[in-house]
């Protein structure tokens, strides 16, 4: 009970040091694949050092408690899913409502967005609607594969039965394949940094985020980064002990960051399109042979 | 260049934070942005110390005025300079936004940024060469340190006069005054 | 006695009201909600009893009418007495503009009382009569508008007639066969009943029960009547009515027939429950996908009330116990967040003279916070975001689905949900955020009248998202009633043989996290508070009124999939409808309405007699 209630603090913060670890390393990656020198990789720190002291602006209460309720999301998502065996609420919650704790860190945005009266973040959240519309198709038949394969909505179970190196990628090649075409969807990386255009809709949903709204945006990026790699590595590579899963974690992030750096970025009809096409169609085969051979 | 130095993190971490994260908007002002791009990209790599082009203004806190300044664009960077959330600091870029450079008989571009927002500092020449934007930066870090860079200060107190010299030139503006419009210091 | 009173009151209440009307309006008013409120007493008193009497022996068919209450219809009364009596206290300030008013709240009162004599009754010939009491008073309500109304009330009355028709038709063969209409007797004699004969009483049933219940392909009536009843009445309409087909489903299929019996019919996947399921899922689909496309937040809550329904469907026609308790707490919880979101356009159009088109709207939050809570915490529901009462029965029904090894079905169930979250999005964005335009500046919050409600049913979602023990206790005492091995409930989720889910674990989580963000949120140098024309423009000031994202909100996803988003089966029907006006065309040649041609059929027919007569004879 001790140890669990010391997880639950630990763990948040844990992610919150990878999220932020990742954030920086994938500026300095980039910016040697680009043949520049990059930013130190504590860049990110200071600038939410910087971002916490400025001097912002609000347009109202729900422009701020819908930030406060995204990155909340966020947090305690990180709290279900297990981190190299360790998920101190798994068992108030499962992989179903998993899915749907995702779902708090967006509305959170979208309200807060909306309060922010700017179409540029109408548009962005619009785009980003359209996104996960597009991305869920392939990530719920992978994920269903999943599910039907280990007979469980679990987490933690589809983890222990990965264990000594019996991954899910080796017995459900395609959803995995699937779920890593999506992954820069997820991660809201190029080619599918459509939601935040910086040069079309001046960075969407956040245009009107100065300040510590977009530090707490940043944070929430982090996490968010985390809960989509963790998520991946809990269900295709087997978990592991928390240094395993941070190398495997590590892994899976530089090769969308390789994507990430040198693909210049699809419109939202391309990506949905995309989405819709070879992951679907992929995940939909991986599921099929799921069905017949559980 | 003291970024690594914990101390100076604990003593005063806003200014540290201002220092070293300059978020410049990305504003195309007139011909000086041509020198931005090498300057963000592989060539010069400005994101060495920190400094990235944002898209919207209420993120940024640097502003470089590239170029000469038209009456059509004051009207866009008086705009932009509100939105900027404090403290925020502005370079005039060139010799037009100092004196009006090569227009300084145009009658359609403005001699003297300075009337219109407090400008904190100043590269000349026509053109600066992109090596001169970090000379500036680096500058900026000294003036932040020190207490110069007071700019957005200047503005909250002088509202009056700004407004007034703004209104001077456009009639009476769309927007609300920004601050109230008492002076301070007269 | 108990049951009798509930009906009285609710009949008589019906009656008086219109008669009161007359004489003043406001007794009148006082009185509606009185009668309402007396009917929630009432049936809340009859809680966790089993009550069976017989109030009217039939003088011929040797049949008697009987009432009764059990765990399922206790659930299904108490939903429609607390619908129909806070959207009766809506009415108050939303209908007060409408003429005919007495008429109004009479048929108001009627419908409920129909309803809750359906819930009520224990014999299939008093559950028709009420049923067209019901059909009939709603036909009254959803034409009440008039103009454009009467042609959705004539689709509605039409179908239900087909509907009606369909079960009347099982039911007379369910007479001439047993002798009895009594549920309760009929379900011991309908176990040596063949195969067949089950497949054709639930067909009959389903046509009957699925036209209220607006499954694919019977829904059509539904978007039509949604938009163009008034808003109160929408809420009542689509939150209970609609469901009273649910209701139905599970009478016929676990109270009647049974389980053992159901899993009888097909053979393989062609099984009955199976196909079932998959028009539940079409359901979804369509309902959901269709929704995407309104642009009328009426006819958009509208789709999803099919969508839902689907839903409900998926969960009940499983047969398992946590598909059951899902299907049937879906059914409660739509009915609370789908009335709640019917309240709130209702309000919104109470303030902006009755405008529904999404295009127009914006930014009323600021104007109207109860209503955009209540909007806020309806839409949360409908998607089913944790700690709303949606999340916890659609838990429910995709643990079910995956555990019964049905992931296709799982799927369409779970991309029914993110389709739902584009839509309402758009529904919440287009009302309540983005720029107020000018228009709507001197808009006020909505009167307290109106207020109330809304409020009472957004904590109600909130309840039962936390607690849902509450309701699943109820539910679990419908499934013993079954015969079905009840589902076992804490009262803040799931006992962990089931599956992991603790409401009050995700709670605190998400309580402690929140407060630490906000302290750390507070802590931080504070930000200054702008209006909405103080915006990012690209470096211009924003002119007014026209920097409103909203027309084709989604026009990307409409490009793409609009083309297969039609509604055909509407289609379909409107087809039929042109193409049997030649017949009935051809029909009418014969009904020429000239006395004399009837004359000559009629000698015509005695000669054709006759003549027969004489030939059989002389052979």
């Amino acid at each position: 009970m001790v140890i669990k209630a010391v997880w639950i603090i630990v763990l948040p913060i844990i992610a919150f040091i990878i999220g932020v670890f990742f954030l920086g390393l994938s500026r300095k990656v980039i910016a040697r694949i680009h043949r520049r020198y990059g930013p130190p990789i504590y860049q990110p720190v200071i600038d939410l050092i910087k971002l916490m002291n400025q001097k912002s602006i609000s347009h109202g209460r729900l422009f701020d408690m819908g930030v406060i309720l995204s990155l909340a999301g966020s947090i305690v998502l990180v709290l279900f899913i297990p981190f190299g065996g360790i998920a101190p609420l798994s068992g108030s919650g499962d992989f179903l409502v998993v899915l749907y704790l995702m779902l708090l860190a967006p509305l959170g945005v979208a309200l807060s967005g909306g309060e922010g009266a700017n179409p540029n973040i109408s548009i962005g959240i619009s785009r980003k609607m359209m996104l996960s519309l597009g991305y869920e198709v392939p990530l719920l038949f992978s994920i269903l594969a999943v599910m039907t394969y280990y007979k469980t909505t679990s987490l933690v179970e589809i983890t222990k039965a990965q264990q000594h190196l019996s991954w899910g990628v080796i017995y459900l090649p395609l959803p995995a394949i699937a779920y890593f075409m999506i992954l820069p969807a997820m991660l809201g990386i190029r080619p599918f940094d459509i939601v935040s255009a910086p040069q079309e809709i001046s960075s969407g949903p956040s245009v009107e985020y100065g300040g510590r709204y977009l530090a707490l945006m940043t944070v929430e990026h982090a996490f968010h980064t985390f809960i989509v790699l963790a998520l991946f590595v809990d269900l295709f590579l087997g978990g592991g002990n928390p240094f395993t899963f941070f190398v495997k974690m590590l892994v899976v992030f530089l090769l969308g960051l390789f994507i990430h750096a040198v693909f210049p970025r699809f419109r939202i009809d391309q990506a949905i399109k995309y989405c819709w096409k070879w992951p679907s169609i992929l995940a939909l085969a991986g599921l099929v042979i799921a069905y017949v051979v559980a | 260049m003291d970024r690594t130095s914990i101390k100076k993190w604990f003593k005063a971490p806003d200014k540290m934070g201002h220092k070293y994260s300059l978020w410049a908007v990305y504003f195309c002002t007139g011909c000086g942005i041509i020198e931005v791009p090498p300057v963000i990209t592989s060539r010069w790599d400005a994101e060495r110390f920190g400094v990235i082009p944002v898209a919207t203004p209420r993120q940024a806190n640097l502003f470089l005025i590239t170029g000469y300044v038209s009456l059509k664009t004051l009207k866009a960077i008086i705009r932009t300079y509100e939105l900027m959330p404090d403290p925020k600091y502005t370079v005039g870029f060139g010799s037009c936004p100092i004196n009006g450079g090569m227009y300084w008989d145009s009658y359609n571009t403005i001699k003297h940024l300075d009337k219109y927002i407090p400008v904190d500092g100043w590269i000349s020449g026509c053109m600066p060469r992109p090596e001169a934007i970090f000379i500036a930066v680096t500058h900026l870090w000294t003036m932040i340190d020190k207490g110069m860079a007071t700019g957005y200060i200047k503005y909250r107190e002088k509202y009056r006069y700004y407004r007034q010299n703004q209104e001077k030139l456009f009639g009476k503006l769309e927007w609300p005054p920004l601050y109230p419009m008492e002076d301070k210091n007269g | 006695m108990q049951l009798i009173t509930i009906l009285i009151v609710a009949f008589l209440g019906a009656g008086i009201v219109y008669l009161i009307g007359k004489i003043s309006g406001k007794a009148r008013d006082i009185l509606a909600v009185l009668a309402s409120l007396i009917v929630v007493i009432l049936v809340s008193l009859a809680y966790n009893q089993k009550i069976y009497t017989s109030f009217y022996p039939l003088p011929f068919l040797n049949l008697s009418l009987t009432l009764r209450i059990d765990p399922l219809s206790w659930f299904f009364a108490i939903a429609v007495a607390g619908i129909g009596f806070l959207s009766i206290l809506f009415s108050l300030e939303y209908m007060k503009h409408y003429q005919k008013l007495d008429f109004y709240y009479s048929m108001m009162l009627f419908v409920n009382a129909g309803m809750l004599g359906v819930v009520l009754s224990a014999d299939f010939l008093s559950l028709y009569i009420f049923w067209e009491i019901m059909s009939w008073s709603t036909y009254l309500l959803i034409s009440y508008k008039g103009g454009k109304a009467v042609g959705a009330g004539l689709k509605y009355i039409v179908m239900s007639t087909v509907g009606s028709i369909a079960m009347l038709f099982a039911i007379v063969s369910l007479y001439t066969s047993y002798g009895t209409l009594e549920f309760s007797s009929l379900a011991s004699l309908l176990q040596t009943a063949s195969s067949g004969y089950i497949l054709f009483l639930l067909i009959m049933f389903i046509i009957g029960f699925g036209i209220k219940n607006a499954i694919w392909p019977l829904h059509t009536w539904l978007p039509d009547a949604h938009a163009e009843a008034v808003s109160p009445f929408s809420a009542v309409l689509s939150g209970i009515l609609v469901r009273i087909g649910i209701y139905g489903f599970v009478l016929v299929m676990y109270s009647i027939v049974g389980l053992n019996l159901l899993h009888k019919l097909g053979y393989g996947l062609l099984n009955f429950n199976y196909i079932l399921c998959w028009i539940g899922a079409i359901s979804i689909i369509i309902g959901t996908f269709i929704a995407l496309l309104q642009d009328d937040d009426k006819r958009l809550l509208a789709w999803h009330a099919i969508g839902q329904g689907g839903y409900m469907i998926l969960g009940i026609s499983f047969g398992t116990t946590l598909g059951i308790a899902g299907g049937i707490f879906h059914t409660l919880n739509h009915c609370i967040y789908i009335a709640l979101l019917f309240l709130v356009t209702g309000a919104v159009e109470y303030r902006t003279g009755g405008v529904r088109d999404l295009n127009q709207l914006g930014g009323l939050i600021k104007k109207m916070p109860v209503t955009f809570i209540g909007g806020l915490i309806g839409i949360s529901g409908l998607i089913g975001i944790p700690l709303t009462n949606g999340f916890v029965s659609k838990w429910l029904i995709y643990k079910t689905l995956i555990m019964e090894k049905h992931p296709f079905l799982a799927f369409v169930a779970l991309i029914g949900t993110w389709g739902t979250i584009l839509s309402v999005y758009k529904f919440l964005h287009n009302i309540f955020l983005g720029q107020l335009p000018e228009k709507y500046k001197d808009v006020k919050e909505v009167p307290w009248a109106m207020r109330l409600p809304m409020i009472i049913l957004t904590s109600v979602i909130i309840l039962f998202g936390i607690l849902p023990g509450i309701p699943l206790n109820v539910i679990s005492g419908i499934e013993r009633s079954f015969g079905i091995k009840p589902l076992s409930t804490i009262i803040f989720g799931m006992p962990r043989e089931i599956g992991e889910l603790n409401i009050i674990n995700i709670l605190a989580a998400i309580v402690v996290a929140g407060v630490f963000i906000y302290l750390i949120f507070s802590l931080s140098t504070r930000s200054r508070r702008v209006n909405q024309y103080d915006n990012y423009a690209a470096g211009s000031f924003i002119p007014k009124d026209k920097y409103q994202y909203s027309v084709r909100f989604y026009d990307p996803v409409y490009r793409i999939i609009g083309p297969y988003l039609r509604d055909v089966v509407d289609d379909f029907y409107y087809w039929l409808v042109e193409k049997s006006k030649s017949f009935f065309q051809g029909v009418r040649q014969i009904y020429t309405g000239n006395v004399n041609t009837y004359a000559l059929y009629i000698l015509l027919f005695l000669a054709f007699l006759i003549i027969t007569k004489i030939g059989w004879g002389l052979w």
